[in-house]
């Protein structure tokens, strides 16, 4: 982690009003944005019945989705889920101010917006979940562990994955209001600070702690072997599974 | 949910199962001829997927195999007869069958002759009982589902 401005200020120093403020470790930026073109991607590769593009790129979420909760334990201050999620009170009390004029400052996620990262991420979890499980109209192209599922089953999951783009949708779309909300009625870019990492406050406020780059690679590590693994089938890939008696009697009930 | 009283809630809810139940209904009134080849081809995806499963196995079970191959071999000979004129999609039809099959019948037929081809091959695959023999006939079966799906039905998402 080199570069960020603040960076090199002690742990929870206050940065002077007007100084730049390191806010989003590059990590948290990468895996905002890399959501932002695999969405759209799989959105794409669905309607294009690209499946084998749409698999691969929902791989590629489930290796992020692992990364990012990984990294809301364990990451900068920003990052973290524990700094940033509150309770209802908080909430109220931010969009009470909010009505008032400027709430905050909130150095990271305010409490209105931490519901919004949770609910991204959960339908994102719950989307990729689906999807490995998933499998096409024609039962041709389907996810890593679609084969441990029946038809059946497969195939309502199919169509809770379809229906559930929707919500995405819907979520995407109010994250996109709130950031024109901010920008316009509060004259508060988000934008910028998501590509530089940086921004101003009007108050000096403590400097967020970020963490190391060595951290990050082993978060990347893990989210890169879980998600190759379930790419793979998952666990045992040289020993039979527990329900493959060895003296095989067919079951007919796999058709 | 503190802020929906009980009333906005029902009709939330209700407002959700209406076009549900609509939809079924709708679903159930569907031409036979539409409904034997929909029960066709969804026999043949689940042979399909009863025999791919196989394949991610680590000890992959041929019996199950063969009865899929058996299953595939004889649903595909039915695909050529279960589209007669009249029941393309504008008579009234809830399909995803093309008029394309209608207006280029001796190539719809030919693409439905190269599936049985491809399922025989199968069929010999998994008589056989050579894994790599039977992975490569099976592909052949899903590249040739896959052709017909591409020229001959409606682009599903």
């Amino acid at each position: 982690m080199s570069g960020g401005a603040g960076e090199g200020r002690d742990v929870g120093s206050l940065v002077p009003a007007g100084e730049p403020v390191a806010l989003w470790d590059w990590p948290v930026r990468l895996v905002h944005w890399s959501f932002a073109i695999g969405i759209g991607l799989l959105w794409w590769s669905a309607e294009n019945h690209r499946m084998d593009l749409h698999i691969t790129v929902g791989l590629i979420m489930l290796g992020l989705l692992v990364f990012r909760v990984l990294w809301g334990l364990v990451g900068s201050s920003t990052a973290r889920f524990a700094q940033f999620v509150k309770g209802p009170a908080a909430v109220r009390a931010y969009v009470a101010g909010l009505r008032g004029g400027q709430p905050g400052p909130f150095v990271g996620h305010n409490p209105l917006g931490a519901l919004s990262v949770i609910a991204l991420l959960g339908v994102l979890v719950l989307q990729v979940g689906l999807g490995v499980f998933a499998q096409d109209h024609d039962a041709i192209n389907s996810g890593p562990l679609n084969f441990l599922v029946s038809y059946d089953l497969a195939k309502q999951i199919s169509e809770i994955h379809e229906a559930l783009f929707n919500v995405i949708l819907a979520l995407t779309a109010l994250h996109i209001a709130a950031i024109l909300y901010y920008r316009i009625v509060k004259r508060d870019g988000l934008i910028g600070p998501m590509v530089s990492g940086r921004r101003t406050f009007t108050d000096a406020v403590p400097a967020p702690r970020i963490a190391p780059l060595w951290l990050a690679l082993v978060c990347a590590a893990i989210a890169a072997v879980l998600a190759l693994w379930v790419s793979w089938g998952l666990p045992p890939f040289a020993t039979p599974f527990p329900w493959d008696a060895p003296a095989a009697a067919a079951p007919a009930d796999y058709m | 949910m503190r802020f929906l009283k009980p009333a906005p809630k029902l009709a939330l809810i209700a407002a959700f199962l209406i076009p549900a139940t609509g939809m079924s209904a709708y679903a159930a009134a569907k031409h036979p001829a539409y409904k034997l080849r929909h029960d066709n081809f969804e026999l043949m995806g689940r042979a399909m997927k009863g025999t791919f499963d196989q394949f991610k196995r680590p000890a992959p079970n041929l019996a199950v195999i063969r009865a899929n191959a058996n299953v595939l071999a004889s649903a595909a000979t039915k695909v050529k007869g279960h589209f007669p004129p009249g029941t393309g999609p504008g008579a009234g039809i809830k399909t995803d069958a093309l008029p394309a099959i209608w207006q280029r019948p001796a190539e719809f037929n030919a693409a439905a002759d190269r599936l049985v081809n491809a399922t025989k091959g199968l069929q010999a695959a998994a008589a056989g009982g050579d894994m790599a023999a039977i992975q490569k006939a099976a592909g052949a079966v899903g590249a040739s589902c896959k052709s017909c799906h591409d020229s001959f039905r409606k682009g599903r998402s």
